[in-house]
């Protein structure tokens, strides 16, 4: 699914990481882990063409990443950035974004399926007619989380995914993606959490 | 009926009210004094130096000297928009510049074709007010829409990339930040239609009633004015955006560095 050959990130004269092979196979749930400024970030980043590579190859679904096939690698990727913050007032409306995209079109947004995955998040329906500033930093995240899992992608990446949770719902969303990815979603995060990192099926340390 | 000559000693007199606001700028500490007097001082400069080219156009009334100055006053709104918005130069001042043309040779030449039905689109009397007043009113709402378009886009990166990241277009990406854009740069000129005559009587209107016209055709011109403006100013910014979209993004649809060093978040 995600292949990353050889890769070397570096801004300027400071190289993040150097020689870096991923295999990543599909269904498969990995964790990019490492100290603060050691590339996790960048990474993800890389593989959605946000950053370049200072040598090296990615590819996702046997596609290169470069700018002829870069939309195409995108139309195949859920992402999640650290501590999202839209400037939606409601909860709604933050949900509904990405479904109002055009690579998003085939995708029927349904309120029944969004409350069942709500509900295996431990989240209750009355969030969705909420406004953004009344929920917490773990209600938002679990809500992008779910969103993300509706949109049915090959690959989710996300970047701290339990930052603002408290153990019991770190339990919860492994559990989930655990189910995204026996459906054959690839999960690709970044998280400092050990007991996320024990529930991945690899981690990459940088 | 004819508009009553202003003596240069009456605009002295007339001048000399601008003594109450300078008062009251000192006063109160503001630091304006001296950015009005020397605004005050450049537009006497500006308007006299206006009114003898004028003088000139109108006496020459050659549809290529007219078109030649459009041309002159794309090359100064294009290069105002620049300073103004801190935007660099080889990147924007092409799309501002085919936006003005556009806008202005489009919308114009409608109105004094299609609306005025002149014999003479070219005819001075009509053609330099006209894409004059288009001009003014391109260049306002493209300062503040491009400001606020770049401004936006930088500082809210991560929705950009949100969408992008998430299979959005860069259309899509971007349409966020045109919406704030044109929400930004519109809503003073639609508060202001929505008073036009209530509130205070517009320009335009005034001008004519001074310079003789009726009321009811004063009137008409003024709404003429009000929707060619803003039909103007609304293509400009679009064909501007359209185009600078393709200047200001990477082959991966990143942000390129846009405002010229110093600049931060569009302040």
């Amino acid at each position: 699914m995600l292949k990353i050959e050889d890769a070397c990130i570096a801004y300027g004269e400071q190289e993040l990481f150097t020689g870096l092979c991923v295999h990543i196979k599909r269904g498969e749930m990995v964790c990019i882990s490492g100290e603060s400024g050691s590339g996790k970030t960048s990474l993800l980043n890389a593989v959605m063409g946000f950053v370049s590579l200072t040598s090296g190859s990615i590819t996702i679904d046997d596609l290169l990443l470069c700018e002829e096939n870069i939309d195409q690698i995108r139309r195949k990727i859920a992402w999640i950035p650290q501590e999202l913050a839209l400037p939606c007032e409601w909860v709604s409306e933050m949900v509904k974004l990405p479904f109002e995209l055009k690579a998003n079109k085939g995708i029927h947004f349904s309120k029944k399926k969004l409350f069942e995955v709500f509900k295996e998040l431990n989240l209750e329906e009355e969030l969705f007619t909420k406004r953004v500033s009344e929920i917490s930093g773990g209600q938002r995240q679990r809500i992008m989380i779910a969103v993300a899992a509706l949109l049915e992608k090959p690959l989710l990446i996300i970047d701290e995914p339990t930052s603002a949770l408290d153990a019991g719902s770190v339990e919860r969303v492994l559990n989930f993606f655990n189910i995204l990815s026996q459906k054959g979603m690839t999960i690709l995060a970044v998280s400092h959490d050990r007991a996320f990192k024990l529930g991945c099926d690899n981690v990459i340390y940088l | 009926m004819g508009t009553i000559d202003i003596s240069y000693e009456n605009l002295l007199i007339g001048l000399l009210m601008m003594g109450i606001p300078m008062f009251y700028l000192w006063k109160f500490k503001t630091g304006l004094v001296k950015s009005t007097l020397i605004a005050v001082l450049r537009m006497l400069v500006q308007l006299f130096l206006i009114g003898v080219y004028l003088k000139y156009l109108f006496f020459l009334n050659h549809p290529l000297i007219n078109f030649l100055w459009v041309f002159i006053m794309i090359i100064v709104a294009s290069e105002t928009a620049l300073v103004r918005t801190r935007l660099q130069r080889k990147i924007l001042l092409i799309p501002i510049s085919i936006g003005f043309f556009i806008s202005v040779v489009l919308i114009g030449t409608y109105f004094l074709g299609l609306v005025l039905q002149l014999n003479n689109i070219f005819n001075a009397q009509y053609f330099i007010p006209i894409f004059g007043i288009l001009m003014g009113n391109m260049l306002s709402v493209n300062v503040i829409g491009l400001n606020t378009f770049y401004s936006g886009l930088q500082r809210e990166q991560q929705e950009y990339y949100y969408l992008l990241g998430n299979g959005a277009t860069r259309q899509e990406a971007q349409a966020p930040f045109i919406r704030q854009a044109l929400i930004k740069a519109f809503s003073p000129c639609i508060a202001n239609m929505a008073v036009m005559g209530l509130v205070a009587l517009p320009g335009t209107m005034i001008g004519q009633i001074l310079g003789g016209s009726s009321p009811n055709v004063a009137i008409k011109y003024q709404m003429m004015i009000v929707v060619i403006t803003f039909t103007a100013s609304m293509l400009s910014i679009m064909i501007t955006i359209s185009i600078a979209s393709r200047r200001s993004f990477d082959k991966f649809g990143r942000l390129i560095r846009v405002f010229k060093e110093g600049k931060k978040n569009g302040r």
